[in-house]
C-alpha cells in the first residue's frame, strides 16, 4: 500500500503525464487549425463541380429534380431526411428542399436534364422542350440551343460595347454638370462664353445620349424576343429569354474530364467576372481588384514610412530612454484594436482632412461631399497606419541581425552612415523587409473592420481605376474580399443560396493570405539562419 | 578623393539623417495623435453647457399692452411674438425689438379678452378667453427663399386655429387646462371655485354608416382628496390627466374611455405634506415634472409594484430652487425640464440629472420665458418689461458621467438599470447610452476566449520549445505563425455560420467531448506508461507524443459526437436546450460564448503561443542542462526551472493576446449576436464594445451625442489595450536585456 502511494507520488512527481497533456494542447491547437482548413476547403472546392442532378418521385405524385446537399436524422429520430436544392426560385420561391426518405418513392438520374445558370433567379433545372424565335416554337437538341446562346451572345457584346459607351456619356455628363456647378458657385455672367459652351456640350452629349438609349433599347427589345421553352420536373412549362441565360450544361451527361474543363471555366469567371444577384453569384472580379488596389495604395504609405522608422531605430538614434518608449509606442501601435484605427480614419481622415478638402477645392458640390466620405483613399491611410508596426518590428528585426562587423568594415573604408546604409545594409536587410511588407500585405487583406466605416462597400458602381481622366479615382469607395464575407454571409436576403459564394470567397482569401504570410516567414527564417552563424 | 564628391556625400548624409529622425520621431507622435484626436471627438461630451446673452432691450409697452401672457421665439432667433391680454399677437425682431406687424386673436364666441394662456409643445398656446372659452393657437415659422432676390432667406410666420372649445355651462371656471389630438379628440378640464373639477370630452366618433359624428361628454370627476387642487396637467394627446393638490397629493385619471374617466390613483407624493405648486408633462408624454412649494423639482411616472398596481414613483430629483416653484414645463425637443421661481430660472436633463443653465437677472423678476423649438435658444421677459433673448449651447445635455456609467432608471422600466439603445422610431425616445453593458460583454467575451485560449497555447508553447522534436519545431512554430495571419472575417463567417448551428445541434456531444476528451487521454497516457516498459516502444515516443495523442483526441470527439444524442435522449429527454431553460433558467442563444470561446479563442491561440515559445526557446541552455544533469525529470526541469525564467514573457504573451481579444471585432460582431445584456451565463451572447462601434458608427450623426459616445467607447478599448500592452512591452524588454535576444 505504501509503496504504491510511493510510487503513485513518483509518477505525478515526474510528471510524465503532463508532458502528455502539453503534447495534447498542441495536438488540440493544430487539430482547430486543420478542422478549419478542412471545412473552408470541403465546402469552398466543391462549389463550382458540377454534381449529378436526381430526379424524385414522390409518394403524393410529384416529381422533384434536385441536388442532393445532405441527409440528416429527422427531429424525431425515426428516420433520415435529405436536402435537395431544386432551384427555380422564380416557380416554387425556395432554393432548398427538406424531403423524408420515406416520401420518396423512385429515384432516378435523368440524362436529358440541363441546369441554366441565369442573370437572375438563380439556377433552373429541367428539360428543353424547343426554342422559340420570331415567336415560331420549334423542338431543339442542347446543341442546338448552345448555338443559339452563342449567337445571343455576339448580340450581348455588342451591347456591352453600348452600354460601355452609355456609361462614358454619362460620366461625361456628370462632368458637366459639376462644371455647371462650379460656373454657378463662381457666380460667372449668363453672358459668359463658359455658358454657352457648356450648354453647347450638354447639347450635344444630350443627343448623343438619347441616341445611344435609343438604339440599346432597340437592340434590347430584339434580343429579348428569342427564348426557349423549358419544363421542370412536373413537366410545367417556363419559357426563358435567351439573353438571361449565362450558361447550359448538363451534368448528368458530363463525362469526369467534361466536369473537370467546366471546373476550370468556372474557377476563371470567378477571377474576371462581375457579381450578379446581390454578390451571391458570378465572379468576384470588382472585390479582387478593390482588395489590390487597396494593398497597393497601403503599401505606398506604409512601407516608406515603416522602414524609415526602423533604420530611425536601429540606427540613429541613441539606444536610451527615448528608444526605449519609441519602442513601446510601435508595439502599442501593432496592439491598437483595428476598429479603433477605423473610427480614428473616419474622425481624422474623412471628417477632418476630406471635410478640409473638399472646402477648398470643391466648395461648389457641397453639401455632396467628395472626399469628405468613405474612400479608398482613406481606406488605404488608416490600414497603412495599423500596418505600419508591423513593417517597423520585421525591418529593425532584420537591420539587428546584420553583424557588426559588415557596418565597422563599411566605416573604415570611408563610406558615411548614409552609403553604408543604402549599399551595405538595406540590401542585406532586403529580405527582412520584404518579409514586414507580404506581412503587412497580408494584414490588409484580411482587415475588415476598419475598412467597414472608411469606405467599403457592398456593390461598387466602379473601379477605382477606369478609363477616365484622372484614371486613379482614390476617392471613390470599393468592394474588398474580407468584407464580401461578412456581406454576402451576414448581410444577403439568401443566406442559405449564399453559402457556396461564402465558402469560394473564403477559400480564395484564405489561401491569398496563408500563401504570402508562409512565403514571409519562410522569408524571415531564411535571414535568421544566414546571420545567426555567420557571426564567429 | 575629389572634395566636391565628399561635400556631397556629407550633404547627403545630412539629409538622410534628418528625414530619417523626422520620420521616426512622427511614429512616436501619430501613436499620441491617435488618442489625442479621438479624445478630442469625445471630450465635448462633458463640457458645461453654455448661455450667452443675444439680446436685450425694453418691450414696447403700449404696443403689448398691461399684461403679457406668453411668448414665443422661431429657432432662428430672428421673430419672437408677444400674445397679451386683446388677444394681439405682436412680432418683433429678436436683435433689436423692432416691429414687425401684429396679428389679432379672437374666440369663436366673440370674446376680445384673454384671461390666461400656457405654452405647450411645439409653440402651442392655449388660450383662456373671458368667456371661459378655449382656442388653441399654434405658431408657425418657416424659411422663405426668394428667387427674385437672390435666394435671400427670410422667416415667414403664421398662426393656425388648431381647436376651439365652447365656454362651459356651468358658469366661469377657476382654472382650466385644455388639450386637442390630431384625431379630433378635445378635451378640457375645469375647476371651479366650489372645489367642483369637470373635463369635457369630445370624439369624432365612427357611426354604423362610417360617417363621423361628434360626441361630446361632461364628467364631474371623483377627487377624493383631502387638499385642493394646486396645479394640473393632461398629456399633449388628452389621455391622461394629472392633478396635484395643496397637501401634495397626486391623482391620475385615465381619460380614454369617452364615457367613464377612471380615477386610477391617489399617491400621496410627499411626506411633508409640501404644496404642488406646478405640474407638466415631459417631451414624450411618460414622465410627470412636479415643482413643489419647497423648490423642489422632481420627475415621477407610474411603476408597477409587486401587488401588479402602477403607482406613480418619483424617479429623478433635479436640482432645484430656494423658493417654490412657480411653472415646470418641457422642452419641446428633448427630455429637458425647465422650472421657473422667483429667484430664476433653470434647464437640467431629466435622464441625466444634470443642471444645465440658470438664468437671473439681478434686481429684476421674471415673469414669462419660452424656449425655440430646437431647445438652442430661450426668451426671458421680466416685471419691468425686459425682454432678453439667450443662446443656448447644450451639445449633449443626456450625457453626464452616471448615464454613461451607472444605473439609470429610464422611462418605462420596473428599476434602474445599466441599459444600452442609441436610437428608436420616434424623436420623443429617451436615449440610452450607458458602456456599462458594453464594457461588460468586452470582458466577457475576452474572459471566455482567454480561458479556452491560455491553457492551450501555454501548454502547447512549452512542448514545442522544450519535448518537441526540432524537426517538429521547424514546422510547427510557422505553422502557428501562419494561423495568426487567417483573418478575424473568416474565423467570425465560420464561427457563426458553421460552428453556432453545429453545437446548437449537437450541444450534449459538445459536453460529452469536454469531459470525454481528458478521460481519454488519461486513460491513454496510463495504458502508455504501462506499455512502454517494453524496451523497443520506449524509444519511438520521445518528441513524438502529440503526434501518438492526436488520434486519440479525434476518437474522443468521435465517440461524443455519435453517443452525444443518445445521451441527451437519455439524460435530457432529448432536448438540453430545453432542460437548462426549465431546470436553469437560462436561455440558450445560438450564438453564445462557448461560440465566442472557440473563436476568439482560436484567434489569440497564436499569438500568445509565439511569444511564449520565444521566451521558453530563449531560456538559456545552459540551465535546462544543468537541471537534467541533477536528476530532474524533463517535466521537472519544464516546471521548475524554465518555466520560472519564461514567466515573464509568457505574461507578456498573455496579456498582448488579452488586448487583442478586447479589440477583436469581426468575430465578436458575427458570432455574438450582439445583444447588450449582463448576463455571465455561458450560453448567453453579448455586445461588446467594439462590436458596438462597427454597427453604430455608419448611422451616428457627425458630432452628435451618440457619434461622440462611440468615439468614447473607443477611447476606452485604446486605453485598455494601451496599459496591457504597455506593462507586456515593458516585461519584455526586461527579459530581451536579460537573455540578450529577443
Amino acid at each position: 500500500m505504501v509503496k504504491n502511494l510511493k510510487n503513485a507520488n513518483k509518477f505525478w512527481r515526474v510528471g510524465e503525464p503532463m508532458v502528455w497533456m502539453s503534447a495534447a494542447s498542441l495536438a488540440v491547437t493544430l487539430l482547430i487549425a486543420a478542422v478549419l482548413l478542412i471545412v473552408i476547403m470541403v465546402n469552398g472546392l466543391g462549389v463550382f463541380w458540377p454534381s449529378e442532378l436526381h430526379q424524385l418521385q414522390l409518394k403524393d405524385g410529384s416529381q422533384v429534380i434536385g441536388q442532393l446537399m445532405q441527409a440528416e436524422p429527422t427531429a424525431d429520430h425515426s428516420g433520415i431526411r435529405r436536402q435537395y436544392k431544386i432551384a427555380n426560385r422564380d416557380m416554387y420561391g425556395l432554393d432548398f428542399r427538406w424531403i423524408d426518405e420515406t416520401q420518396i418513392v423512385a429515384e432516378t438520374i435523368p440524362e436529358q436534364v440541363l441546369v441554366l445558370e441565369r442573370i437572375e433567379h438563380g439556377d433552373f433545372y429541367g428539360e428543353l422542350q424547343a426554342l422559340k424565335h420570331a415567336d415560331k416554337l420549334q423542338p431543339a437538341t442542347l446543341d442546338e440551343l448552345n448555338a443559339a446562346l452563342t449567337a445571343v451572345a455576339t448580340d450581348l457584346e455588342q451591347l456591352g460595347e453600348l452600354e460601355k459607351k452609355l456609361k462614358d456619356a454619362s460620366y461625361k455628363m456628370e462632368q458637366l454638370r459639376l462644371k455647371e456647378l462650379k460656373l454657378n458657385y463662381k457666380k460667372v455672367a449668363k453672358t459668359d462664353l463658359q455658358w454657352a459652351e457648356l450648354s453647347n456640350t450638354k447639347q450635344e452629349l444630350n443627343t448623343e445620349f438619347a441616341g445611344l438609349i435609343d438604339v440599346q433599347t432597340r437592340q434590347t427589345n430584339k434580343l429579348r424576343e428569342d427564348t426557349a421553352v423549358f419544363t421542370d420536373a412536373n413537366g410545367t412549362e417556363k419559357e426563358i429569354v435567351l439573353a438571361d441565360i449565362v450558361q447550359v450544361y448538363a451534368p448528368n451527361q458530363m463525362s469526369v474530364s467534361d466536369k473537370a474543363v467546366f471546373y476550370a471555366k468556372k474557377l476563371g469567371e470567378l477571377f474576371v467576372g462581375e457579381p450578379r444577384e446581390s454578390n451571391t453569384e458570378g465572379g468576384l472580379f470588382p472585390a479582387i481588384f478593390g482588395t489590390v488596389m487597396l494593398i497597393f495604395v497601403m503599401s505606398l504609405f506604409s512601407f516608406p514610412l515603416g522602414v524609415i522608422a526602423a533604420i530611425y531605430l536601429r540606427e540613429y538614434a541613441k539606444e536610451g530612454l527615448v528608444v526605449r518608449i519609441v519602442r513601446i509606442a510601435v508595439n502599442n501601435l501593432a496592439g491598437i484594436p483595428s476598429i479603433v484605427y477605423g473610427i480614428f480614419g473616419l474622425g481624422f481622415f474623412i471628417y477632418g482632412i476630406g471635410h478640409t478638402i473638399d472646402s477648398l477645392f470643391f466648395p461648389e458640390r457641397m453639401p455632396t461631399p467628395t472626399f469628405g466620405t468613405g474612400g479608398l483613399l482613406w481606406a488605404s491611410l488608416t490600414l497603412a497606419l495599423l500596418t505600419v508596426p508591423v513593417v517597423i518590428v520585421s525591418t529593425e528585426e532584420a537591420l539587428g541581425a546584420i553583424p557588426r562587423e559588415m557596418r565597422e568594415g563599411s566605416y573604415a573604408l570611408g563610406s558615411t552612415k548614409f552609403q553604408t546604409l543604402v549599399r551595405i545594409l538595406l540590401p542585406m536587410a532586403s529580405p527582412g523587409i520584404m518579409t514586414g511588407l507580404i506581412l503587412a500585405m497580408a494584414r490588409a487583406a484580411g482587415e475588415v473592420a476598419p475598412l467597414m466605416i472608411t469606405g467599403v462597400v457592398k456593390l461598387a458602381p466602379a473601379l477605382p481605376i477606369d478609363g477616365n481622366f484622372p484614371f486613379f479615382h482614390l476617392d471613390r469607395k470599393f468592394m474588398h474580399l474580407g468584407f464580401h464575407i461578412y456581406d454576402i454571409g451576414f448581410q444577403s436576403p439568401n443566406v442559405e443560396a449564399a453559402k457556396p459564394m461564402v465558402f469560394v470567397t473564403t477559400l480564395l482569401l484564405v489561401l491569398i493570405v496563408l500563401i504570402m504570410s508562409s512565403v514571409a516567414i519562410r522569408l524571415r527564417n531564411k535571414m535568421k539562419k544566414r546571420y545567426t552563424f555567420g557571426t564567429f | 578623393m575629389n572634395p566636391a564628391f565628399q561635400k556631397k556625400v556629407k550633404r547627403n548624409d545630412r539629409i538622410a539623417r534628418w528625414v530619417i529622425t523626422i520620420g521616426g520621431m512622427a511614429i512616436i507622435f501619430s501613436v499620441i495623435f491617435i488618442l489625442i484626436l479621438i479624445t478630442k471627438v469625445s471630450l465635448p461630451l462633458f463640457l458645461s453647457p453654455d448661455k450667452t446673452l443675444h439680446a436685450s432691450f425694453q418691450l414696447d409697452r403700449t404696443r403689448n399692452g398691461e399684461k403679457v401672457l406668453a411668448l414665443g421665439v422661431d429657432e432662428y432667433l430672428e421673430t419672437g411674438y408677444t400674445i397679451n391680454q386683446e388677444g394681439q399677437v405682436n412680432f418683433f425682431n429678436v436683435s433689436d425689438g423692432s416691429a414687425i406687424d401684429t396679428l389679432r386673436l379672437s374666440s369663436d364666441s366673440g370674446s376680445q379678452r384673454l384671461i390666461s394662456a400656457q405654452t405647450y409643445g411645439r409653440l402651442n398656446h392655449m388660450l383662456v378667453w373671458d368667456d371661459g372659452s378655449v382656442t388653441i393657437e399654434q405658431v408657425k415659422f418657416f424659411p422663405f427663399f426668394d428667387e427674385q432676390n437672390g435666394n435671400q432667406r427670410s422667416i415667414r410666420h403664421r398662426i393656425e386655429h388648431a381647436a376651439v372649445f365652447a365656454s362651459p355651462a356651468d358658469g366661469l371656471p377657476v382654472k382650466t387646462l385644455a388639450r386637442a389630438n390630431d384625431d379630433g379628440r378635445q378635451v378640457r378640464a375645469d375647476l371651479y371655485r366650489s372645489g367642483e373639477f369637470r373635463v369635457t370630452i369630445a370624439e369624432e366618433e365612427e357611426s354604423l354608416f362610417g360617417a363621423g359624428e361628434r360626441v361630446e361628454e361632461t364628467h364631474l370627476l371623483e377627487l377624493a382628496t383631502a387638499g385642493q387642487i394646486t396645479a394640473m396637467t393632461m398629456s399633449t394627446d388628452g389621455m391622461r390627466l394629472f392633478a396635484g393638490t395643496d397637501s401634495g397629493e397626486i391623482l391620475r385619471w385615465d381619460l380614454a374611455d369617452i364615457d367613464r374617466p377612471v380615477l386610477l390613483e391617489k399617491t400621496q407624493a410627499f411626506s411633508d405634506q409640501r404644496e404642488i405648486t406646478s405640474l407638466s408633462m415631459v417631451f414624450g408624454d411618460v414622465s410627470l415634472i412636479v415643482g413643489d412649494s419647497l423648490g423642489g423639482v422632481s420627475t415621477w411616472f407610474p411603476v408597477r409594484d409587486a401587488g401588479n398596481n402602477w403607482t406613480l414613483t418619483k424617479i429623478h430629483q433635479l436640482t432645484g430652487h430656494s423658493q417654490a416653484v412657480k411653472q415646470v414645463s418641457a422642452t419641446p425637443h428633448d427630455k429637458s425640464v425647465v422650472s421657473f421661481a422667483d429667484d430664476g430660472l433653470q434647464l437640467s436633463h431629466m435622464t441625466s440629472e444634470r443642471f444645465l443653465v440658470g438664468i437671473t437677472l439681478p434686481g429684476q423678476q421674471l415673469v414669462g420665458y419660452a424656449l425655440s423649438t430646437r431647445g438652442n435658444a430661450v426668451i426671458t421677459l421680466t416685471d419691468q418689461g425686459t425682454l432678453s433673448c439667450w443662446k443656448l449651447d447644450i451639445p449633449h445635455p443626456e450625457i453626464s458621467l452616471k448615464t454613461l456609467f451607472g444605473k439609470v432608471w429610464y422611462e418605462g422600466y420596473p428599476e434602474p438599470t445599466w441599459a444600452w439603445q442609441s436610437s428608436a422610431g420616434s424623436d420623443d425616445y429617451e436615449p440610452k447610452l450607458s458602456l456599462t453593458p458594453l464594457i461588460f460583454g468586452t470582458l466577457k467575451g475576452t474572459f471566455y476566449a482567454m480561458f479556452f485560449a491560455v491553457p492551450l497555447a501555454i501548454f502547447g508553447a512549452i512542448y514545442t520549445s522544450q519535448f518537441a522534436r526540432p524537426k517538429f519545431k521547424g514546422i510547427v512554430k510557422p505553422a502557428v505563425e501562419v494561423m495568426a495571419a487567417i483573418p478575424t472575417v473568416i474565423i467570425g463567417f465560420l464561427a457563426a455560420l458553421w460552428l453556432a448551428p453545429l453545437i446548437e445541434r449537437s450541444l450534449g456531444a459538445m459536453f460529452l467531448s469536454l469531459i470525454l476528451v481528458p478521460t481519454a487521454l488519461m486513460v491513454s497516457i496510463a495504458i502508455w506508461q504501462a506499455a512502454r516498459k517494453i524496451e523497443p516502444l520506449k524509444r519511438v515516443e520521445r518528441g513524438y507524443e502529440f503526434l501518438a495523442v492526436a488520434p486519440v483526441v479525434v476518437m474522443a470527439v468521435a465517440i461524443a459526437a455519435v453517443s452525444g444524442p443518445g445521451l441527451e435522449n437519455w439524460l435530457f429527454d432529448g432536448n438540453l436546450k430545453q432542460w437548462l431553460f426549465d431546470e436553469m433558467g437560462t436561455r440558450y442563444d445560438p450564438r453564445n460564448c462557448i461560440i465566442i470561446a472557440f473563436a476568439m479563442g482560436f484567434a489569440v491561440i497564436p499569438i500568445i503561443f509565439t511569444i511564449a515559445e520565444d521566451s521558453l526557446s530563449n531560456v538559456p541552455p545552459s540551465l535546462k542542462a544543468a537541471s537534467l544533469a541533477m536528476g530532474a525529470s524533463r517535466w521537472q526541469t519544464v516546471w521548475r526551472v524554465i518555466l520560472p525564467s519564461a514567466s515573464p514573457g509568457i505574461f507578456a504573451g498573455t496579456m498582448i493576446g488579452f488586448g487583442r481579444a478586447v479589440g477583436e471585432t469581426m468575430i465578436v460582431l458575427m458570432a455574438t449576436g450582439n445583444t447588450a445584456i449582463m448576463d455571465l451565463s455561458i450560453f448567453n451572447g453579448m455586445r461588446p464594445l467594439s462590436a458596438n462601434i462597427a454597427v453604430e458608427i455608419p448611422e451616428a450623426p457627425v458630432d452628435g451625442s451618440l457619434y461622440r459616445t462611440l468615439f468614447l467607447s473607443a477611447v476606452i478599448l485604446f486605453v485598455m489595450t494601451f496599459v496591457v500592452n504597455t506593462v507586456a512591452e515593458i516585461v519584455r524588454q526586461r527579459l530581451r536585456a536579460k537573455y540578450g535576444r529577443f
